[in-house]
């Protein structure tokens, strides 16, 4: 009896520069498998479809259970984790591609440092750093918390950004992860102290105001952050403030 | 949040891909905000008031006339005119288009319905802007001149929408006007954090989703005014119906008498 085999389809692409291709392969099935674990099959035996010997594929991936936010990719057309991309209910033959939206470096790996230049660029962090042990922080209720929590659940995947019609080269539009990390660091006792120069921040080129709501990104959110409320508050504080400078400065 | 590829601070140009947030940079934030708010106010105000007014063509020529009157006897009519509605609709239409053609549709991709709205959205916008221009230049300074002579109105509307392809013209953009002004209201809710919770944008889309339909029906009932069996062939001048407000002019009595 013939072993049961999976179709696998992947864009591959040696160097930013090169130009990219379409690879098939054909890989023995085995339970449990995921998009994952199929390119380690790969990577096990470099062989494609055509039976000719290749590459493994290059990706990013880290802790296979959509916690680390490397492994996010289009598959079957839609932008989601590879790693909880189970292959048994995935369509065949299935298509794999890199991010459309950030530089491929090779294969399946991008670069989204723009998200790590953008959560600079509005200062998502708690200043706590000194010279010297400032002490037990405040205290945060329970009601706060419950705020906070589904917001520091972002693993910046950049799915979102991904997913977005306004994330692109031409609005340079900031994307809802930064958006969703502004309102977490905002609402935090200390981490507020820089609350005036986050939304200021926004108010920029390519801030708040080029979403246009088309809401893909809560949809497509592998965590299920409420990023569109989040839009949506930091977007009122950010015209207040602007409001408020204009106002006052 | 871990996506350092390179020790932080390092300040590597990014070798192509999308630019990222000019942090507190540049003025589109403004020009953004008045483009949203113009589409309420005065624009949507003056939808308001447009498609009330010519609700009144159901009474007939002389009442529609009569409406039309009262509103060029408004002080100021003409800078309101420019003021509030040529330069607010130009500046919307105008940075609207800039705006749609900045977005990058992928509603093939993910076709959720918010998706689909933003795309609507778009269309439903160049409609308008197409419609518009037609209908301001060939209502408005073309043919009979309104402001002088109020009475002439219906029978001007009505004898361009006794042509089959512009009564279609008219109902299309009629129904794509209230889409785009319906959903406009709930978009600007939704991204002024006036209706940030995911309850509050459902219950208010019911409100513009009644607000639509409400309006595009008096819409499309005024349409049926101009066509309908009720006012056929109208005069091409009548005395506008007298109120307290507005006695007739001697010039509209000649075209009685």
């Amino acid at each position: 009896m013939a072993e049961k085999t999976i179709q696998i389809e992947i864009k591959r692409q040696s160097s930013p520069d090169a130009a990219a291709t379409w690879e098939k392969f054909e890989l023995p099935w085995k339970p449990g498998m995921n998009v994952i674990s199929a390119m380690m099959e790969i990577a096990s035996n470099p062989v494609n479809a055509a039976g000719n010997e290749t590459t493994p594929v290059a990706y990013d991936s880290n802790c296979l259970e959509e916690i680390c936010g490397s492994c996010a990719m289009v598959i079957n057309g839609k932008a989601r984790m590879a790693c909880s991309a189970l292959i048994d209910k995935l369509e065949q033959p299935i298509r794999v591609q890199p991010l459309t939206k950030f530089p491929v470096v090779r294969d399946l790996a991008v670069d989204r440092s723009v998200l790590f230049e953008n959560l600079k660029a509005v200062k998502a962090w708690v200043p706590v750093d000194g010279t010297y042990a400032l002490g037990a922080g405040p205290r945060i209720f329970p009601q706060q918390q419950e705020v906070a929590y589904p917001l520091s659940n972002c693993i910046s995947c950049t799915i979102c950004m991904e997913v977005c019609p306004q994330f692109n080269d031409a609005t340079g539009f900031v994307g809802a992860a930064t958006i969703a990390q502004v309102k977490l660091f905002n609402a935090h006792p200390s981490g507020k102290v820089l609350k005036e120069e986050r939304l200021r921040a926004l108010a920029g080129d390519g801030g708040v105001q080029e979403c246009g709501f088309a809401q893909n990104c809560v949809q497509a959110c592998p965590k299920q952050l409420p990023l569109t409320e989040a839009i949506s508050d930091v977007t009122r504080d950010v015209i207040l403030q602007q409001v408020k400078d204009f106002l006052t400065v | 949040m871990a996506t350092a590829t390179q020790p932080a601070g390092s300040d590597r140009k990014l070798a192509g891909g999308v630019e990222p947030l000019r942090a507190g940079k540049g003025s589109s934030f403004l020009w953004r905000k008045l483009h949203s708010l113009s589409g309420v106010v005065p624009i949507g105000a003056f939808l308001l008031e447009h498609i009330l007014s010519n609700f009144e063509a159901l009474k007939g020529p002389a009442a529609y006339g009569a409406q039309v009157k009262f509103l060029n006897s408004l002080p100021l009519v003409r800078v309101l005119e420019i003021g509030l509605i040529f330069i607010p609709l130009a500046f919307h239409a105008l940075y609207g288009v800039y705006i749609a053609m900045r977005g990058k549709g992928n509603v093939i991709y993910y076709p959720w319905a918010g998706n689909w709205m933003y795309m609507t959205q778009r269309w439903t916008g160049y409609v308008a802007f197409a419609y518009i221009i037609q209908h301001v230049i060939r209502q408005r300074f073309m043919g009979v001149s309104l402001p002088e002579h109020p009475g002439a109105a219906f029978a001007k509307v009505q004898m361009e929408l006794s042509n089959p392809l512009m009564l279609a013209v008219y109902a299309v953009a009629m129904l794509a006007v209230c889409w785009h002004f319906s959903y406009g209201i709930w978009l600007f809710a939704a991204k002024w954090g006036i209706t940030p919770g995911e309850r509050a944008r459902k219950r208010f889309g019911y409100v513009c989703l009644a607000l639509g339909i409400g309006l595009a029906a008096m819409g499309l009932a005024s349409l049926y005014a101009f066509v309908g069996p009720d006012y056929k062939n109208a005069p091409a001048d009548v005395a506008p119906a007298t109120s307290s407000l507005a006695v007739p002019s001697i010039e509209t009595y000649a075209y009685v008498v």
